[in-house]
């Protein structure tokens, strides 16, 4: 066991970890034997490798961490083990282990043969821990049940793994001891996080104006209003998406700034939260701060309080789909749309859509009574349940032959506009283009030049219509079934 | 030959030569080839200098924000998460020019800051193991002017396990070794990347961020949205960054035009209708700016390559070293004749004479002429750039491109055209405060001469100012402010009647000022813009065929095989053929066209699954002969023709049908 200063220390560095310090220093000490496998079990976020780490380094026994996620193969791993375990090893000893032997290692086995070399003439216990080896990328199948018997094989050595999930299956041993790091509780998240608050002012009022809003004073009402904020956070966000702790963080501090700008700006008091709340309640009614973006959006925040100071209510935006900044070529625009179109339409219905000639009228009427027609009509009408039908836009794109899509393309431009396209290989200069941007991808096999070839569209509704709205196309109109809202 | 596997072909021998049409003029037609080609390479060196120059200045504001961006520390750290550093670069969707993009961004990360400069490109990564091989390949290859690299090597490879070669501490090797600040990679067209390998490399950089500082670019051809739904929200978290965007395609190709098209100093210029195609090519089809340098070096090689009067370009050509022939080729130009015909009416019968018969006298005219006609044009495009920048200080509400006046002026049209009217009527309604902005705007303009005395204007509005005592602008009689509508009622009818508000003497002299100020751009434009088309020698100085641009760049493959196919006398130009065409399209099946042309234009009358055996029936009742014998023949014939239309993809056998063939491409698509 640790002398309990040490474990204080930890206890206080890890909150809310009590039990699995104590177990892990029990399991781990330099004088008790410890096991020979231990499985350390538990979600993202839950401070599995950094308690290990700690009381691995606590009390002071060798071990070495070998990173999953750094390796890209089985062999990769195995490489790195030795390698990592004869950098530790070299560290410990202070002493240079002769390499010479330890030049490859190709299999587990091998592994094995060179793990026995290393621990042979020694005494201490050395601890190897597999950081997230079950997301081991290329892992061979016996990966896991031979490095469970490991610490059989090898004496000294003690085999830690952290994983995700408990796998008393995968490691074909029997009775292998797990340790579970269960997910954090409201009460702890909040705990942990409101060790450290952000502070409300980011540069200090000014001294002269306020003299008696000290330092001390302000770290006071930062805590204070941070405890009460992650609070709410967690029951109207975090609870529901993003329980772990880096996420409860992260949406937390992205509307920290935005939530204390009243308080910064002067207008409300540090410790008028109730008020704060209902000030800036749109905050919390959007999903905004859920997502992970790269560039943060922080105008978005702005625009929404504007709107919410002006009017009271949070307005409903559609979300915002930045087309413009796609400045394409004009024939760009309809060959997109021609491929939705494609994608969506069923083949047979081409006739009645986009010929021109006599016949169409009659074409279209038999195309009115096929149940695929519109599911607008048919879910208005008195048996609508009968005929229920999703929306076309909401399935997946069916592939289309290459000139289908041109046949249509040319129906849509000169429609729009007099005069025909001429036949020119840019036509399918664009065609490759929008493929290598993943708009057209092709589907099946079959020789870019060669008829069987066959695309499909993988872009959405959405912007497909902004694209319409752009060259004056409504798209929705051309779409078999229509389109409602 | 069914017995043999494989013979030895041998063509029958025939006693004629070749039909193929040979040069027996013996002179060599291209004898100032070389000359001529030295002066291409001047020129265009001039305008290749132009581009890079306005390529440059586009995205130089860009290239600093990103060099800066990597530079700067990486933040976060008062909330405790590290986040890659991250740039998207939303280089738009013009692909063709993202590499020379990332190459230029390359130069600038590399001289400018003390970092390491990644591309990954998507072919060259199709799966982790080679992203990262290419990456460690990449980044290490840099030192291998170190001396004691070799020896580091040797050592770890002697001794101690392998490091693989996909293993990134070959990458933390070399930082102990180099210290660099940042090592930025850069992906170039990340659309084409799988989503899984991007998310799997970005987790990979996060758990070394600790020991290697990575900076990631993102090439984005669609939107920073569109990148971010692809990456997972793990991968997400891992990112922090900014967005840049890159000056726009279509706005970098306008200027590209004014900077070597419509500019003051070009020797040679491209033509209005050779200059609206690759204009509109690139509005509708391609935005690309490589392309439209790649058209207008093709253009300067077509006229220096195919003019051989172009020689006249040269600056400091002599008599001397001018063959004869370029002479008398000057003396064919329709500019020349009608030039000439122009000196008969006003009976200069002495100089036309002269000009065909003396060689010398001949080479020294035209070599003025190519001297004034150069000022004549940049002449015209001075006035077009004064026109849009007037334009711009009238705030008109029209917004017409440079490029747009330009192709207008150059053809000529721009003289009495409603743009240039509706512009000199907006001068004359302009209130002083707008005035002085004009002026300012012309005075700015230091490179281009206009006839009209600046500052002279600017002098007397001063002083018209000067005098007046309230703030309000100045205006002129024909500004519609000053007119005011009575509404009177005679006798149950309405009448309607305009009355002039009383303008103040400041405001008369006002209008005055400006009436001259109309007048002198109204005669300076008149004077510029003539039609360059008419002009002497206008074949020397402009290059206006659109044929040679076009197909070059802009072939049409799939018509070429059509029309060869649906009409073959178009390409065999054969006397059997054209007598059947002749009588029209009835008769454009005949036994005397190739098979497979035969077969294509039945192909085109039938629906989409073709019956074979029809197919041949119809086959054999156009070619096939009388008597059974012949069948064979017609035969093989009919499976040539077939198989060749399948191999050019026309034909595919059917699975719903026996017996039928499925027809793959329609004609005019």
């Amino acid at each position: 066991m640790l002398p309990d200063e040490l474990l204080e220390q930890l206890q206080t560095s890890f909150p809310c970890r009590e039990l699995q310090i104590r177990q892990l220093s029990a399991l781990y000490s330099a004088r008790l034997p410890s096991p020979s496998l231990l499985t350390v079990y538990g979600l993202e976020a839950t401070g599995k490798t950094s308690i290990v780490r700690g009381v691995l380094r606590a009390n002071s026994i060798q071990h070495c961490i070998v990173n999953s996620r750094e390796c890209i193969t089985g062999r990769h791993l195995l490489e790195r083990t030795v390698a990592s375990c004869l950098d530790a090893l070299d560290q410990y000893d202070d002493a240079e282990i002769d390499r010479k032997p330890y030049a490859r290692c190709e299999n587990i086995s091998a592994l094995v043969v060179h793990l026995q070399r290393m621990m042979e003439e020694r005494t201490e216990k050395f601890v190897l821990v597999f950081d997230g080896i079950d997301r081991q990328r290329e892992a061979p199948p016996t990966l896991l049940p031979s490095l469970a018997r490991f610490g059989e094989m090898i004496p000294h050595l003690s085999i830690l793994l952290i994983t995700r999930f408990p796998l008393p299956l995968a490691l074909h041993s029997p009775g292998a001891p797990h340790l579970p790091f269960p997910p954090y509780t409201r009460a702890e998240s909040i705990h942990i996080l409101s060790q450290s608050p952000p502070k409300i002012f980011l540069t200090p009022p000014d001294p002269e104006k306020f003299p008696d809003y000290t330092a001390d004073l302000a770290a006071e009402d930062d805590a204070w209003l941070w405890g009460r904020f992650l609070g709410t956070v967690w029951d109207t966000m975090s609870k529901h998406v993003g329980r772990d702790l880096v996420s409860f963080r992260t949406t937390a501090l992205r509307m920290w700034r935005p939530f204390v700008t009243p308080v910064v700006a002067g207008e409300l008091g540090t410790r008028h939260f109730v008020r704060l709340m209902v000030r800036q309640r749109s905050l919390f009614q959007g999903e905004e701060p859920l997502l992970n973006r790269v560039v943060p959006k922080e105008s978005r925040f702005k625009e929404n309080i504007k709107d919410t100071l002006a009017v009271g209510t949070v307005k409903k935006k559609p979300l915002h789909l930045d087309t413009d900044i796609l400045s394409l070529p004009h024939y760009t625009h309809y060959l997109l749309i021609a491929a939705y179109l494609a994608s969506y339409n069923p083949a047979r219905t081409d006739s009645t859509y986009f010929m021109t000639h006599a016949d169409g009228r009659k074409n279209r009427r038999r195309v009115k009574n096929t149940p695929l027609s519109s599911s607008v009509s048919l879910s208005k009408s008195k048996n609508a349940k009968n005929h229920r039908r999703i929306p076309r836009h909401l399935l997946t794109p069916s592939p289309f032959p290459l000139d289908r899509l041109f046949a249509i393309f040319r129906s849509l431009v000169e429609g729009e506009r007099e005069g025909s396209v001429p036949q020119t290989g840019d036509l399918l200069g664009m065609v490759r283009t929008l493929a290598s941007l993943r708009l057209l991808v092709r589907a099946g096999v079959g020789g870019e030049v060669e008829g069987g070839g066959k695309w499909r569209v993988a872009f959405g509704w959405e912007w497909v219509r902004g694209i319409g709205r752009g060259v004056g196309v409504e798209v929705g109109e051309w779409l078999v079934g229509g389109v409602d809202g | 030959m069914e017995h043999e596997r494989c013979y030895i072909y041998t063509p029958p021998q025939s006693e004629e030569r070749a039909a193929k049409r040979r040069r027996t003029d013996s002179s060599n037609h291209q004898a100032q080839l070389s000359a001529r080609l030295d002066i291409y390479r001047e020129l265009w060196a001039q305008q290749e200098e132009r581009i890079h120059a306005t390529l440059e200045e586009a995205d130089r504001s860009t290239l600093e924000n990103i060099v800066n961006f990597i530079s700067s520390p990486s933040r976060n750290h008062d909330q405790g998460l590290t986040c890659i550093l991250t740039g998207l670069i939303i280089a738009g969707p013009s692909i063709a020019s993202h590499g020379p993009f990332f190459d230029r961004l390359g130069r600038k990360i590399r001289n400018e800051t003390n970092s390491a400069y990644i591309l990954l490109t998507s072919g060259e990564c199709p799966n982790l193991k080679s992203l990262l091989k290419n990456l460690i390949k990449k980044v290490t290859s840099r030192t291998e002017d170190d001396d004691d690299d070799d020896i580091a090597q040797g050592v770890s490879s002697r001794r101690g396990p392998k490091v693989l070669d996909f293993d990134l501490q070959h990458v933390q090797e070399w930082q102990t070794r180099n210290h660099v600040e940042k090592i930025v990679v850069a992906v170039q067209d990340s659309e084409a990347f799988d989503a899984g390998l991007l998310a799997e490399v970005i987790d990979l950089f996060h758990s070394w961020l600790d020991r290697l500082p990575f900076v990631l670019l993102f090439g984005i051809a669609t939107s920073a949205e569109s990148f971010e739904d692809r990456l997972s929200g793990r991968a997400l978290r891992y990112l922090e960054g900014e967005k840049f965007n890159v000056t726009q395609t279509d706005k970098v190709i306008e200027t590209l035009f004014g900077a070597t098209v419509a500019s003051t100093d070009v020797p040679l210029r491209i033509g209005p209708n050779l200059s609206r195609r690759m204009l509109d090519r690139q509005k509708d089809y391609v935005q690309n700016v490589q392309d439209l340098s790649d058209g207008l070096k093709y253009a300067y090689m077509s006229h220096f390559y195919a003019n051989c009067t172009s020689i006249f370009l040269k600056k400091d050509i002599t008599f001397k070293e001018l063959p004869k022939e370029v002479l008398e080729a000057v003396r064919n130009l329709p500019s020349f004749r009608k030039w000439v015909e122009l000196l008969l009416d006003s009976r200069k019968t002495q100089e036309v004479r002269k000009l065909l018969d003396s060689d010398e006298h001949l080479f020294e005219t035209v070599k003025a002429n190519v001297i004034s006609g150069q000022e004549v044009l940049a002449a015209v495009t001075a006035a077009v750039i004064v026109l849009v920048r007037l334009r711009e200080a009238l705030q008109m509400t029209s917004q017409v491109p440079l490029s747009s006046i330009w192709i207008r002026a150059a053809s000529g049209e721009l003289a009495e055209s409603p743009l240039l009217r509706e512009t000199m009527l907006s001068i004359k309604k302009v209130s002083s405060d707008k005035l002085g902005q004009v002026l300012a705007s012309f005075k700015a303009a230091e490179s281009i001469y206009l006839p009209v005395d600046i500052s002279a204007f600017q002098n007397a509005l001063e002083d018209l100012l000067k005098q007046k005592t309230d703030s309000t602008p100045l205006r002129t009689q024909d500004d519609v402010r000053t007119n005011s509508l009575r509404t009177t009622v005679v006798a149950q009818k309405v009448e309607l009647s305009k009355h002039k508000a009383a303008l103040s003497e400041q405001d008369k002299l006002y209008s005055e000022l400006i009436a001259r100020l109309h007048d002198d751009l109204e005669n300076y434009f008149n004077g510029t813009f003539i039609d360059p088309k008419e002009l002497f020698l206008s074949e020397i100085l402009i290059y206006d065929l659109r044929s040679p641009l076009t197909e070059v760049f802009q072939p049409k493959p799939r018509f070429a095989i059509e029309r060869a196919l649906g009409s073959p006398h178009d390409y065999l130009g054969c006397d059997c053929c054209s007598a059947a065409g002749d009588k029209g399209a009835e008769a454009a099946l005949s036994a005397t066209q190739p098979a497979t042309a035969i077969l294509y234009q039945l192909y085109l009358e039938s629906g989409s699954l073709i019956n074979v055996a029809d197919l041949w029936a119809a086959f054999n009742a156009i070619t096939g002969e009388e008597g059974e014998d012949n069948d064979h023949k017609t035969m093989a014939l009919f499976q040539r023709a077939l198989a060749e239309l399948r191999y050019l993809g026309f034909v595919k056998p059917s699975r719903k049908k026996t017996d039928h063939v499925t027809k793959m491409l329609w004609k005019g698509l």
